[in-house]
């Protein structure tokens, strides 16, 4: 028995090593260098314009963000390429989702937040702040041909069905509409700006520069400006946005020296100047096909490495999985040992499973990815590649999923084949290779498949951890272009046609694995030789 | 007086409180053919199941070739490959097909050659006159012609003695005649056979000698004339009566 698992866990071992070798280098090259000194990590959304978006090229004096063949650029890159200078240091720049900013900051993982952020009270709690490099007013995005396209204040919007990004302040200031109707917080710009179009809120609230850029991005979107009577009632702490960093960094006199010169004129003279650098699409007057289209060959090479990088991370997990799930179904069958010892190493084992099994089938993933890519970072200090993240956190919840599956196939081998096997003098071992795992695998051969499509379809999850799938890579061309629905509908298809083929090849394969019904005897003079 | 192969002794086997073997003593001699019968329950499955260890006896000996085979540290399942064992249904590894049945417990527990298992496989398949199906997968059979490839796959190990627990048990009547032909076929090259069986007529006409078991216990052993036509014990004769009707 301990033969088998042996040689399992070395091929799973040599999974994980050959997945990490096979994929593309340009990935882990970047990554490897993580940490070094000499490098000033910064991480933002790439996707709040004016402060920071994405970009496919280094026009304007982008700058490459890690891990990716795409570009930041924002008035937050021009900052964070001054300080990098200031600080003699070489920015790299890690595109991050809002909410993981802080717990990447903490954990270690960047060394400064650049993202537009605000210094309030509740950070400071957690990280320490610069200077201000901005001060903005808040708006309202609406829609240009809506009820609310000529308000003049917040008055106006009595009753009105209004949002804002959760875990910024702009929703807490939302109330202050007489009557209104806050909806949910919404995770991301995009998410919000699809709502406001599709008409599902009347606004949301947003920072001058953010308001500048959609409205002139899209023009079903009018920016709403306040009078200084009319507008929302707002302290310093909120409209500023400063640089974060962690508590005590020895960097921070360096930062705010150099923010001590950075005028209010000469901030003003960026903004403009980078809100003149957006990158704009010129195919929003065009059929919603034909931008389909557009976008789809615009895009292709993204969305491929995309799709790659979805396959790759599903079938690595599903394979990991399954073999976990085997070992774990496999160690379950062996019989008591008589040695105490033995029995009681077994039944801790034991126990560890089960609970491995309970918390990873109980959980979602999308928390799990969470927990892991932070955590460990958090707790060990140690700073994983988020693609092996990835495939950790797949592999892992695949396998819980197919232990459980692994021993309903196990118990579908009758126990008489057992006893055949026992009777003509096999082992443990040799009945569990020779005659159990070749029908069990026949046997959950339908429910790996299916466990494959669930991986293709869920590790968009993986985008918390900015994992670069199919779609993050939607969202990330999304937010340049501002046509969700064309975009989404390219990932959608491109998700259907990873499912939908891969589906027929499983069956494909069943059924020539399962052979023909009937059999033709061999006539005598065919003898088997 | 031939030589003796097998020998149980005080065997003693309970289920918790149901005490289904008590106190059996069993002499096989090599070439030698013993059916056992008797009622539903008795004990017949279990004992079989104990003589190669499947169940684990609570007491007792079982000693093989003059050594006892439960004491510590003898080799089992290199024991059990002495013994053949044909299941009332089948057990056929569903993976395989026929040949691949029968040469898997020779390459991987006897350590055969592929070569030479196929050919040990190839004549019992002959044997059982199943050489026409050996590419057939367990699905693809009927149930006589199951139990024929299980009964090729026992042979193929080369046992010293074969165990047979109601070998016709699960089959359709048709079906009956073509296993307890084989079995008939053993018999005159005097394999040493045990065969749990209710085919009354056929343990009468193969045996050489006849166990009728009752609650747990051997309660009448003899020549199948004996056992048949000339019961000492009631119980034989009140089982045999309520059989025969
Ligand atoms: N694994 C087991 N666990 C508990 N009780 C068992 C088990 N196997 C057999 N028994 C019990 O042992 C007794 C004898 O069973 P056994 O199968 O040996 O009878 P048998 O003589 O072979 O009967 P049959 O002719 O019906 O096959 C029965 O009462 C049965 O319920
Ligand atoms: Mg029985």
């Amino acid at each position: 028995m301990r033969l088998v698992k042996k040689k399992i866990t070395i091929a799973v071992l040599l999974m994980m090593l050959s997945s990490i070798f096979l994929f593309p280098l340009s990935v882990f090259g970047a990554e490897k260098e993580d940490m070094a000194n000499g490098e000033f990590i910064v991480g933002m959304e790439a996707a709040y314009p004016p402060f920071n978006w994405t970009q496919s090229d280094d026009s304007n004096g982008a700058v490459l963000i890690q891990g990716s063949n795409q570009y930041a650029n924002g008035y937050d890159v021009a900052v964070a390429k001054d300080l990098a200078k200031t600080l003699d240091k070489k920015l790299v720049i890690v595109k991050t989702a809002w909410d993981g900013l802080l717990p990447a900051l903490t954990s270690g993982k960047i060394d400064a937040i650049v993202a537009g952020m605000s210094p309030t009270d509740e950070r400071k709690e957690q990280i320490d702040f610069s200077n201000n490099y901005y001060t903005s007013n808040l708006v309202m995005m609406v829609r240009s041909d809506g009820d609310f396209a000529s308000a003049k204040s917040i008055d106006d919007f009595t009753g009105a069905k209004i949002t804002a990004q959760l875990g910024t302040f702009h929703y807490t200031v939302i109330p202050q509409i007489p009557e209104v109707q806050q909806q949910q917080a919404m995770q991301n710009f995009s998410a919000m700006r699809v709502a406001l179009e599709s008409a599902i809120i009347d606004g949301y609230v947003t920072e001058r520069p953010e308001g500048v850029t959609a409205q002139k991005a899209n023009s079903h979107f009018k920016m709403v400006e306040f009078s200084q009577d009319g507008g929302f009632q707002t302290s310093e702490e909120d409209t500023a946005i400063a640089v974060g960093v962690r508590k005590g960094d020895p960097n921070l006199a360096a930062i705010n020296e150099y923010l001590n010169n950075f005028s209010v004129d000469e901030q003003n003279a960026l903004m403009d100047k980078e809100i003149g650098f957006q990158p704009m699409s010129d195919d929003e007057h065009q059929a919603w096909y034909r931008q389909i289209a557009a976008i789809a060959m615009e895009n292709a090479d993204l969305f491929i490495r995309g799709a790659g990088m979805t396959l790759f991370i599903s079938l690595i997990g599903t394979i990991v999985g399954t073999l976990i799930g085997l070992l774990i179904g496999v160690f379950r069958t062996i019989p008591e040992s008589e040695n105490k010892f033995l029995a009681f190493i077994y039944r801790i084992i034991s126990f560890l499973v089960t609970a491995y099994i309970e918390i990873f089938r109980g959980t979602p993933m999308i928390v799990q990815a969470m927990v892991l890519y932070y955590g460990t970072a958090l707790a060990f200090g140690l700073n994983l590649d988020r693609t092996i993240a990835a495939l950790l956190i797949v592999s892992i919840n695949t396998g819980a999923y197919m232990s459980e599956i692994v021993r309903g196939g196990i118990f579908s081998v009758d126990i008489g084949q057992f006893e055949a096997a026992q009777a003509i003098g096999m082992t443990h071992r040799q009945t569990m290779i020779k005659v159990v795992l070749p029908q069990v695998i026949r046997n959950i051969l339908p429910a790996t498949g299916n466990e494959f499509v669930i991986n293709i379809k869920d590790t968009s999850v993986l985008s918390v951890i900015s994992v670069s799938e199919l779609f993050f890579q939607g969202s990330t061309v999304s937010q340049q272009n501002f046509m969700y629905f064309q975009t989404f509908a390219i990932i959608c298809v491109i998700y259907f046609v990873l499912t939908f083929t891969i589906t027929r090849i499983l069956r494909f394969v069943e059924t020539k694995l399962d052979g023909p019904d009937a059999y033709v005897p061999i006539s005598n003079q065919m003898q088997v030789e | 007086m031939s030589e003796k192969i097998l020998e149980v002794n005080h065997l003693k086997k309970s289920f918790g409180e149901n005490e289904v073997l008590k106190d059996i003593h069993l002499n096989v001699n090599i070439g030698e053919v013993i059916s056992i019968i008797g009622s539903s329950g008795s004990g017949k499955s279990t004992l079989l199941r104990s003589i190669n260890l499947l169940e684990k006896p609570d007491g007792g000996e079982i000693i093989f070739k003059g050594k006892n085979v439960l004491s510590k540290g003898y080799n089992l399942p290199k024991y059990r490959t002495h013994l053949g064992m044909v299941f009332q249904s089948f057990n056929l590894f569903n993976n395989m097909n026929a040949l691949d049945n029968i040469i898997v417990g020779q390459t991987t527990v006897l350590k055969r050659s592929h070569a030479d298992a196929k050919k040990e496989a190839n004549e019992n398949l002959k044997k059982v006159g199943m050489e026409s199906f050996a590419n057939a997968k367990p699905s693809q059979l009927s149930g006589g012609q199951k139990q024929r490839i299980a009964i090729a796959r026992a042979l193929s190990m080369n046992p010293d003695v074969l165990l047979f627990d109601e070998p016709t048990s699960a089959l359709d009547p048709e079906m009956v005649g073509e296993v307890l032909k084989t079995i008939k076929e053993l018999a005159k090259v005097h394999m040493t056979m045990i065969i749990v069986t209710h085919e009354m007529e056929f343990a009468r006409e193969v045996s050489d000698r006849v166990i009728f078991m009752d609650q747990g216990v051997i309660a009448e052993q003899g020549p199948p004339e004996q056992i048949f036509e000339n019961p000492k014990e009631a119980r034989t004769r009140e089982f045999l009566q309520r059989f025969l009707k």
